[in-house]
C-alpha cells in the first residue's frame, strides 16, 4: 500500500515533500515518519528529540485530521493516507 | 460621514464595497501587535484602506538589520523607536485616520488593557508566548485574532473567531523553540497582505474568512496550501469558553 507524506516549512527544506512511499500493512504513524526523516539527520533532529519522540510542537495530520503525538505510535497508517507534518511558523 | 477628500481618496475601493463599507472601515478600530516584518505592510495597507483607528504596539528600536523587511522604517530611522517611526509614516500616508503607537512590551498584565475596545487583533508578533496572550485576550473579549507567521520563504495565516473557530492554542498547543529566524521581506509582505485582507473582509462583513483553515504559503515552490483545522474540546485556552457562553443562555 502507498501513502503520501507532506512536510511543511523547515521540515520541507530538510526533507522535501509529497513523498509517496510503499508501506507494509500495520505500519504505525511514528515508525513511518521516523523512517522517512532518517534520510537527513538534520531533518530527523528537527522533528524528533534524542529519545526518538516527536518534539512537542510538531503538528501531525492524517487526511486532514489531527493525530495527537501521544497516539502516533499506536496509530496505523492506511492505504492512500495523506499525512502532513509541520511546525508552527513563528517569525513576524 | 465621509468628507469630500475621503470620497476622492477611497473612490476606487468604494466601487468595490460601497460608501457604507467605507464608513464601516472609518468607524473601525484595529489593534496591531508589532511594527516589524508583518506589522509594517499590514499597518500601511490598513491605513491607506481607511481603517479609522489603528493602534500599533512595539517595544523595539529600528536596527539596520530590520530594513530588509520592515518597510515602515527607513534608513534614517535607525536607532529610533519603531513606534515613533510607525506613527510618523502612517500619519503621512493617510492623514484622515487616527494612529496611536504605543511603545511597550505586551505582557499578561497589560495585554487586555492595550487592546481596549478594538474590533480585532492583528498578530504581527515574532514569538508564540505573546501570541498566546493575544489569543487569550481575543477569546475574553470575543473579538477576532488575525494570525500570521513567517520563516524564510514560508508563511502561514488563519483567522480566529472565538466561539466559532479553533483558537491559536487549538491549532498550535505548544510553542516551537525561540530562534533567530531567516526572513526575506517578500514573505511577511505576502502573509501580511493575507492578514490585512482578512481584517478588511471581517470589518466589511463580506467574503469568506480563513475560518478553520490554515493558509500555508511556500514561496520557494510558489504553492499555496490549506489545512483544515478543528477545535480542540480540551483546549486550555478556549475549551471552557463555549461552556460559559452556553451557561449564560
Ligand atoms: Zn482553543
Amino acid at each position: 500500500m502507498t501513502v503520501k507524506i507532506r512536510f511543511f516549512a523547515r521540515f520541507r527544506e530538510l526533507l522535501g515533500t509529497d513523498i509517496v512511499t510503499d508501506v507494509a500493512p500495520g505500519m504505525m504513524f511514528t515508525s513511518l515518519i521516523t523512517t522517512v526523516s532518517r534520510k537527513n539527520p538534520a531533518g530527523y533532529a528537527a522533528i524528533f528529540d534524542e529519545n526518538g519522540t516527536f518534539h512537542e510542537f510538531v503538528i501531525l495530520m492524517k487526511n486532514g485530521k489531527r493525530i495527537e503525538i501521544a497516539d502516533a505510535a499506536k496509530t496505523p497508517v492506511e492505504d492512500g493516507d495523506e499525512i502532513a507534518v509541520f511546525p508552527p511558523v513563528a517569525g513576524g | 460621514m465621509l468628507s469630500e477628500r475621503e470620497q476622492e481618496r477611497y473612490k476606487r475601493q468604494i466601487m468595490s464595497f460601497g460608501q457604507e463599507g467605507q464608513e464601516r472601515l472609518k468607524k473601525a478600530h484595529v489593534f496591531i501587535a508589532g511594527a516589524g516584518g508583518l506589522g509594517s505592510p499590514i499597518s500601511l495597507y490598513l491605513a491607506v484602506a481607511g481603517v479609522g483607528r489603528i493602534t500599533i504596539v512595539d517595544m523595539d528600536v529600528v536596527d539596520q538589520s530590520n530594513l530588509n523587511r520592515q518597510i515602515l522604517h527607513f534608513d534614517r530611522d535607525i536607532g529610533r523607536k519603531k513606534t515613533a517611526s510607525a506613527e510618523e509614516k502612517l500619519r503621512e500616508i493617510n492623514p484622515d485616520i487616527m494612529v496611536n503607537a504605543i511603545d511597550v512590551k505586551i505582557d499578561e498584565t497589560n495585554a487586555a488593557y492595550l487592546v481596549g475596545g478594538a474590533d480585532g487583533i492583528v498578530d504581527a508578533m515574532d514569538n508564540y508566548p505573546i501570541r498566546y496572550l493575544l489569543n487569550d485576550v481575543a477569546i475574553a473579549k470575543e473579538i477576532p485574532l488575525f494570525h500570521g507567521g513567517i520563516r524564510g520563504f514560508y508563511g502561514q495565516a488563519t483567522t480566529i473567531i472565538p466561539g466559532k473557530t479553533p483558537c491559536l492554542k487549538c491549532i498550535f498547543p505548544k510553542a516551537p523553540p525561540g530562534e533567530v529566524f531567516p526572513v526575506v521581506g517578500v514573505t511577511p509582505g505576502l502573509i501580511g497582505m493575507v492578514q490585512a485582507t482578512e481584517v478588511l473582509k471581517y470589518l466589511l462583513g463580506i467574503g469568506d474568512l480563513l475560518m478553520g483553515r490554515l493558509f500555508i504559503w511556500d514561496g520557494m515552490q510558489a504553492k499555496a496550501d490549506e489545512i483544515c483545522v478543528k477545535r480542540n474540546p480540551g483546549c486550555e485556552a478556549c475549551g471552557g469558553v463555549v461552556k460559559t457562553a452556553r451557561n449564560k443562555k
